[in-house]
């Protein structure tokens, strides 16, 4: 069957990363005594975002801030709806000063701005990707279960909540990335036995990722209509993706991974609209 | 046994959170009830369930709920109990929360805080342990410091912090029990059928149990055991000291003063059981005498009262409480004529008492069963299975009704219990 292509990922919001660094440890990547080569950072960030470009896609910039080193992850900043912003609420203190400049971000774009209630933590399209008719949700690690109600009456969108399994995991972007309106790369691994059925469920043709695949970070790629930018790609995935007509880029970020994020976490679909979608085809 | 109803929302169906949910606290050897489950209509409408867990302690309970938590299975009942003192010496604010006899907890400061003298048809009353002046901020701001008690009406005063409503306050359900337990040769409740041996027996064994424990033992007395004969059999188990505590009534006490005296009761000879000559007015004599002394121990003392129950609980110093009747003949001198007094006598003496025995007594049955709380064990042991009926009736649940005859049952508990323990 020929790629029906995502209707969103065409327009980002990516940070450059000028105070991008690892100065605390909040996942199982990051190791303080591994500090971040600014300059090969920085080439391999300029590199993702040509890439980016070349295959189509518009690229919106946010500001960096000094102390804030993982503001560069903007997957994480919120959910976006629309015209409609809700702001992550973070689960470690360290990155809860990113969001005062992800709201201004956004109201300074046009967006409406709405909370989660406080108290339940959600780490926005880093732990949520529309899928099919529902926006997809990872819980556990960074998010909570909880949080998936209250998104689900903001946006209106039907939410499927899948529990994380494993800490190296840790965001549902780096276990799931929807390739077009039938297919997804998947990492099982990464879910509970519950979340692999959801997946299954929801999922009509699923290309499966290998442990060590997944470990690569080949889910946290960012699918530009036709096109899938990826952190790594290993010859059986690419063989996979190209046979369904999709086309292979590679963008290495290894300063990034020392973090825990790859080529998804550099960016925040802007063109995402939740809610009960129309019938395919419309 | 533990509980806590849990709520949980979203597209919990589709996304096999509630089946997770199930999965997990049967996972953790606990057990569950769904109280209800709304279904979303459509694919993005939510989902709702509220499910009960239940756990075998509190600890289990407590690792069980944060373990739920992570999949978005929240305490249902998160409020803080709402507080209002009181404007009038014995009277509660409008609104009041009225207490059962179920163990039960008050949220407060966040905590949830035991409520210390479970009793129905009372209000909670929240004090600070160091007696400081209380205010409704105070009690909020630090729930560890403070202590609930259950208070009746008449003795709550002006100031006293009331719990109204009933958010904040979580009623633990009757523990259930399961398997071989010490309840289960009465799980019809009411059982006339099954073979009294067998029955006294059985509470012989938790009467030892509870003593052994260190817990006390309550009888409650009506005038029917001397009337039966079972004077003798029910002194004896005080003597032993198989008894902590005697609550009964003005007939009670004289017709076993009366039997011991005039070897009469109620004017019968109660060893041969025919109308004694000028016996209708034996009772009312025996009166007359320990009024004259002054007291029952008075009596005791001078030789006049030589044997019963009640010279054995003076002997043995076993407390007791005689609550009076507006049909009262005298009455006793020891005679509460003040119900109110009464009952807060009776309250304080029930204190550390684990089994309740109600022998042959309707009224002061069901006046110490409001007094109780449910996790007393008590055995009502009446020839009459209304009474029991009706102890269940008006919420003593725990109550385990044995339908023989009190003389019988006395006779062979006192033999079976024999030596001191």
């Amino acid at each position: 069957m020929a790629v029906e292509p995502l209707g969103w990922g065409r327009r980002l919001l990516m940070c450059p990363p000028e105070h991008f660094d690892v100065l605390y440890e909040i996942n199982s990547w990051m190791h303080r005594e591994v500090r971040v080569d600014p300059d090969a950072a920085r080439a391999q960030w300029d590199g993702l975002v040509t890439v980016l470009k070349e295959v189509g896609a518009e690229v919106e910039l946010m500001a960096s801030v000094p102390g804030l080193p993982d503001l560069v992850f903007t997957a994480n900043a919120g959910i976006v709806n629309g015209a409609q912003f809700i702001p992550a609420r973070f689960r470690h203190p360290e990155r809860q000063g990113e969001t005062p400049y992800d709201v201004a971000w956004f109201t300074q774009h046009g967006s409406s701005v709405d909370y989660l209630p406080e108290g339940v933590s959600h780490e926005g399209a880093g732990d949520a990707l529309p899928f099919g008719d529902v926006l997809v949700s990872g819980y556990r690690f960074r998010s909570d279960a909880a949080s998936h109600a209250y998104l689900s009456r903001l946006t209106g969108a039907a939410v499927r909540s899948v529990e994380l399994a494993d800490e190296r995991l840790y965001h549902l972007d780096l276990t799931f990335c929807p390739l077009d309106r039938r297919r997804a790369m998947v990492a099982p691994m990464g879910w509970d036995a519950y979340g692999r059925r959801v997946i299954e469920a929801l999922v009509p043709e699923a290309l499966v990722l290998e442990d060590d695949d997944a470990l690569a970070f080949c889910a946290n790629s960012v699918v530009v209509g036709t096109t899938v930018v990826m952190p790594s790609c290993p010859p059986r995935v690419g063989r996979r993706l190209e046979a369904w007509g999709f086309e292979v880029a590679v963008a290495p970020v290894p300063e990034f991974l020392k973090a825990g994020g790859g080529c998804r976490c550099l960016t925040l679909a802007l063109d995402v609209t939740l809610g009960p979608c129309p019938p395919s085809g419309a | 046994m533990a509980s806590e109803v849990v709520e949980i929302e979203g597209h919990i169906i589709d996304s096999l959170i509630l089946a997770k949910v199930m999965d997990v606290i049967l996972g953790a050897g606990a057990d569950y009830r769904v109280l209800d489950v709304e279904i979303g209509k459509s694919n993005v409408d939510t989902s709702r369930a509220r499910i009960e867990v239940i756990a075998d302690t509190e600890d289990a309970l407590a690792s069980l709920l944060v373990e739920l938590q992570v999949h978005g299975a929240n305490r249902a009942h998160m409020g803080e109990a709402e507080l209002v003192g009181a404007d009038a010496d014995g009277v509660l604010p409008p609104g009041f929360y009225a207490t059962t006899n179920l163990p039960t907890r008050v949220r407060l400061g966040g905590r949830w805080l035991e409520v210390e003298n479970p009793e129905m048809d009372c209000a909670l009353v929240v004090r600070s342990v160091d007696r400081a002046a209380p205010s409704r901020e105070s009690a909020a701001e630090d729930g560890p410091g403070w202590r609930v008690r259950t208070v009746p009406m008449h003795r709550v005063r002006a100031g006293d912090l009331v719990v109204v409503g009933s958010d904040g306050v979580r009623v633990e359900a009757p523990e259930r029990p399961r398997g071989a337990t010490p309840f289960e040769f009465m799980t019809s409740e009411v059982s006339s059928e099954k073979p009294k041996g067998l029955l006294v027996y059985d509470v012989s064994r938790r009467i030892r149990r509870a003593k052994a424990a260190g817990g006390r033992v309550l009888a409650v007395c009506g005038p029917a055991v001397i009337h039966t004969g079972a004077g003798p059999d029910v002194a004896r188990l005080v003597r032993e000291g198989w008894v902590d505590v005697l609550f009964a009534g003005n007939g009670f006490a004289t017709h076993d003063v009366e039997a011991n005296v005039m070897g009469t009761s109620l004017g019968v000879s109660v060893r041969e059981g025919v109308l004694a000559e000028g016996g209708h007015s034996n009772h009312l004599r025996v009166i007359n005498e320990v009024r004259r002394y002054g007291s029952i121990a008075a009596a005791v003392d001078a030789g006049y009262i030589d044997g019963g129950v009640m010279y054995e609980c003076v002997r043995r110093g076993v407390p007791f409480v005689l609550g009076g009747s507006v049909r009262d003949d005298g009455p006793l001198p020891d005679v509460y004529t003040d119900v109110v007094e009464a009952a807060d006598a009776m309250r304080y003496l029930l204190q550390g008492v684990t089994v309740a025995l109600m022998l042959a007594s309707t009224l002061h049955a069901i006046a110490t069963g409001n007094l109780l709380p449910s996790g007393v064990e008590t055995y009502c042991v009446d020839i009459n299975q209304a009474v029991v009926t009706k102890l269940a009736d008006r919420g003593s649940h725990q109550a385990l009704g044995i339908v023989t005859d009190v003389g019988l049952f006395a006779r062979e508990l006192s033999a079976d219990l024999g030596q001191a323990p």
